[in-house]
C-alpha cells in the first residue's frame, strides 16, 4: 500500500534522508520512529509530493509520487504539525469544505460528507464557528476531519501527538484507530514510544537518515533482547552500535 | 495548472481577506477617506494661499512717511485701481505690521511728493514686502499693477494738458490670448493624478499579498495546502488574481476618495489652481493607458507575491514589501512635474513610469502611439517576468518549506 523504494533526499551536503526502502502494508498503522533530525519529517514530506527526492520513489496505493504527485494528493490524506493548520478566519465548516473542493470533490458529496464527520467527531456545535475562536481540541477535530474529507486510502500524519495532553492524545489514538477499522493505511511518525507500543503493528526506525530496522514491535524486543521501546530506541538509534 | 482549482483557491481567498479587517481597511477603507483629507487639507490650503495672495490687499502707510495728504492720496488713487485694496491705518515698523497682520504690504512716500506731483517730477512709493510670507510676497505684484495704472492714468492727464495725444508712448499694443487645450485646473491634475495612480496600483496589492504566503507559511496553514489535489501553479495563481483585485481595487476605492474630495470642494482637488476643463480626450490612447496600468498592476502583484514567498516570516515579509514601495515611490515623486510635452519615448519602456506618462499624456489630450504601444508591448513583458519570479520561487522547496 505505501511502498518507498530507495527514497533519498539530499539539502545540500546534508543527506536527510538516504536510501530508504520500506512497505507498508493495507490497512496497516506503521510507526516512524526516529530522534530529532532523523529525517521523519523528510521523509513523510516527500511521500506527501511536497518535496522531490533527490533519487529513488515510492508509490501510494500503487501511484508513483514522481509520475503522478497529483493523483497520489488527492488519495492520501495529510496532517502535519495537527490543529495548527486551519484557517482562523474560515468556519470549520468552510475549512474542510474549501479542502473538499480542492480535491474535486462534487458540491452535494462535500456536504454530505462534512455532516457524516460532524456527527462522528462531535462537531455539530461548532461546524459553524470560525476556527480562530476555538478551543485547541475543537481545532484537532476539525483538522482531522478536514485531512480526510475527501476519504483517503492512505494517512500520513506527522507527530500527529506531539505537544497535547493526555486527553487530546488519547483522541488522536483513537482516532487512528477508528480510521484503521475503516481500512485505511496509516503511516505516522513519532517520538512517543508508548504510544508506538499501543497503535503500531509495525515500525520502522531511522538513524541519520537511514533505516536501522524494521519489524513488529514484538520481532523487534525479541531480536534485541528488551521489553522496552526507550531501551530499543537508544540502541538501534544510540552512536556506534 | 485546473481552471476549477483557480478559481477555487481564488475565492476562498477573496472571502479569508475580506474577513481580515486589517487587509481590508488599509487597501480599501484608508484611500477612500484619506484621499478626500489629504485634498482638502493640501487643496484647501493652497487654494486659500492663492485667494490670500490675490484678494484683500492691505496696503499701510509707514510712520515715517504719513501726512494727511499722503494718506489721503494712496487712499484715493489705489483703491480706485484695484476693488481689493485696502490702504488701511499708517504703521511704525514694516516688518512688524506685516507679521502680525495689519497690513500685507507697507509704502513709503517722498515727504514732497505733493510737490513733485504737481511739478510733474517723478517721485518714490516704496513698497517693503517680507517674501517669506506668501500672502505679503504675493500681494506685490497686484499693487504694482494698481500703480502702474496709476502711472498711466497721470501720464494721460498731463499729454492732453500739453495737448499732445497720449496714444503717442503706446506704440506697441500687447494682447495675450492663452490658447492651451487645458485649464489650469488640468495642470495640477496632471501633476498629482497619475503619480497617485501608478503608485498605488503598485503597492496596492502588498497588504494582501503579505498575508497570502508569508502569513500563511507563518499561520502554518501553507503546507496542509499544498498537501490537497491542486498543482501549485494553479494555487500560484489562484493567490496571485487574488492579490490583483486588491491593487486594483485600491485604485478604484482611491479614485472614489477623489471624487468625494470634489463633491465636498470641487476646488480641492485642482489644488486651488484653477477650474479643470477643455478635456479633449483621445479614446484611443485612453485604452492603452488604461492597458498600461493594468499591466503595471499585474507585474507589482507578481512581483509581491514572488517576494512573499521569499520572505520566512510576516515581518520579513512586510519589511521586503515596504522595501518595493521605496522602488515606486521614487520615480513617482521625481516625475510629479513634468509636463506631457516633456516626457521622453524612454520613460514608457519603465515600468511605474510608463503608467505615469500614459496618463500624463491623456490627461495633456495629446497622442503618441509609438509611445503607448511600445509601453504596453514592455509591460507585457514585465509581466511575464514577474510571474516567472513568483513561479520560480513557488517551485523551489528552499523557500516553501523554510523556517
Ligand atoms: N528545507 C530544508 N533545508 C535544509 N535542510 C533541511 C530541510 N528540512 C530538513 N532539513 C534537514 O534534514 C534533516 C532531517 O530533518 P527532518 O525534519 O526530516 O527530521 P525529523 O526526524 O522530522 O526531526 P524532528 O524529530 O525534529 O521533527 C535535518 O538535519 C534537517 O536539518
Ligand atoms: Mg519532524
Amino acid at each position: 500500500m505505501i511502498e518507498l523504494i530507495g527514497l533519498t533526499k539530499k539539502f545540500g551536503n546534508v543527506t536527510a534522508v538516504n536510501n530508504l526502502s520500506f512497505t507498508v502494508r493495507k490497512g496497516e498503522i506503521f510507526g516512524l520512529l526516529g530522534e530529532n533530525g532523523a529525517g521523519k519529517t523528510t521523509t513523510l514530506r516527500m511521500l506527501a509530493t511536497m518535496l522531490k527526492p533527490t533519487s529513488g520513489t515510492a508509490r501510494l496505493a500503487g501511484i508513483d509520487i514522481i509520475e503522478s504527485p497529483e493523483e497520489v494528493r488527492g488519495r492520501v490524506g495529510i496532517l502535519f504539525g495537527g490543529e495548527s493548520g486551519l484557517y482562523d478566519r474560515l468556519t470549520v465548516y468552510e475549512n474542510i469544505q474549501y479542502f473538499g473542493e480542492l480535491n474535486d470533490m462534487p458540491v452535494k458529496e462535500i456536504k454530505k460528507r462534512i455532516q457524516k464527520l460532524a456527527d462522528a467527531f462531535g462537531m455539530n456545535d461548532f461546524l459553524n464557528k470560525r476556527a480562530g475562536k476555538l478551543s485547541k481540541g475543537m481545532r484537532q477535530k476539525a483538522s482531522f476531519a478536514r485531512a480526510i474529507v475527501h476519504n483517503p486510502d492512505v494517512l500520513l500524519l506527522d507527530e500527529p501527538t506531539s505537544g497535547l495532553d493526555v486527553g487530546a492524545m488519547r483522541e488522536v489514538q483513537t482516532f487512528l484507530m477508528n480510521q484503521k477499522e475503516e481500512g485505511k493505511t496509516i503511516l505516522f511518525s513519532s517520538h512517543t514510544m508508548s504510544e508506538v507500543e499501543k497503535l503500531c503493528d509495525r515500525i520502522a526506525v531511522i538513524h541519520k537518515g537511514v533505516l536501522a530496522d524494521t519489524g513488529t514491535t514484538n520481532q523487534l524486543f525479541q531480536k534485541y533482547r528488551t521489553q522496552s521501546l526507550e531501551e530499543l530506541f537508544v540502541r538501534l538509534a544510540g552512536d556506534g552500535r | 495548472m485546473k481552471w476549477k482549482h483557480i478559481m477555487t483557491v481564488f475565492k476562498k481567498e477573496l472571502k479569508d481577506i475580506v474577513r481580515d479587517r486589517k487587509t481590508l481597511f488599509s487597501s480599501i477603507v484608508v484611500p477612500i477617506f484619506l484621499m478626500p483629507v489629504i485634498f482638502l487639507l493640501v487643496g484647501g490650503g493652497t487654494a486659500r494661499m492663492s485667494e490670500e495672495m490675490t484678494t484683500n490687499i492691505t496696503v499701510a502707510l509707514s510712520e515715517d512717511s504719513y501726512s494727511p495728504a499722503a494718506q489721503n492720496f494712496l487712499k484715493e488713487s489705489l483703491e480706485a485701481q484695484d476693488d481689493e485694496i485696502t490702504v488701511v491705518d499708517p504703521v511704525e515698523d514694516p516688518w512688524e505690521a506685516i507679521n502680525s497682520k495689519k497690513a500685507k504690504l507697507v509704502v513709503s512716500l517722498d515727504r514732497d511728493f505733493e510737490d513733485k506731483l504737481e511739478n510733474s517730477e517723478p517721485f518714490t512709493l516704496k513698497i517693503y514686502y517680507d517674501n517669506s510670507l506668501s500672502r505679503s510676497g504675493g500681494a506685490v505684484g497686484a499693487l504694482r499693477s494698481a500703480i502702474n495704472k496709476l502711472n498711466g492714468i497721470i501720464a494721460e492727464q498731463r499729454l492732453e494738458a500739453l495737448g499732445i495725444n497720449p496714444e503717442l508712448l503706446t506704440p506697441v499694443v500687447v494682447e495675450t490670448e492663452n490658447i492651451s487645450k487645458t485649464g489650469d485646473g488640468n495642470m495640477m491634475l496632471m501633476m498629482l493624478l497619475p503619480m497617485i495612480i501608478a503608485m498605488l496600483v503598485a503597492v496596492g496589492g502588498i497588504p494582501a499579498a503579505t498575508d497570502l504566503v508569508a502569513g500563511e507559511k507563518e499561520r502554518m496553514t501553507f503546507e496542509p495546502l499544498l498537501t490537497t489535489r491542486p498543482s501549485r501553479m494553479s494555487i500560484l495563481i489562484g493567490k496571485y488574481l487574488t492579490i490583483n483585485v486588491f491593487s486594483f481595487a485600491s485604485v478604484i476605492s482611491t479614485l472614489a476618495g477623489i471624487l468625494l474630495a470634489f463633491l465636498i470642494n470641487p476646488r480641492s482637488i485642482t489644488m486651488g489652481m484653477g477650474q479643470i476643463g477643455g478635456f479633449s480626450l483621445d479614446y484611443g490612447s485612453a485604452v492603452l493607458c488604461v492597458i498600461v496600468t493594468l499591466l503595471l498592476g499585474m507585474t507589482f502583484s507578481g512581483l509581491q507575491l514572488a517576494i512573499s514567498t521569499y520572505a520566512r516570516s510576516f515581518k520579513e515579509g512586510q519589511t521586503y514589501l515596504s522595501l518595493l514601495m521605496f522602488v515606486v515611490i521614487i520615480p513617482a515623486y521625481s516625475t510629479m512635474m513634468i509636463m506631457p510635452n516633456d516626457i521622453q519615448l524612454y520613460m514608457y519602456l519603465i515600468p511605474v513610469l510608463n503608467t505615469i506618462s500614459a496618463f500624463k499624456l491623456v490627461l495633456g489630450g495629446l497622442t503618441n502611439y509609438t509611445g503607448l504601444i511600445l509601453a504596453v508591448v514592455t509591460s507585457l513583458v514585465y509581466v511575464a517576468l514577474s510571474l516567472l519570479a513568483a513561479a520560480s520561487m513557488f517551485r523551489n522547496e528552499k523557500y516553501l518549506f523554510r523556517s
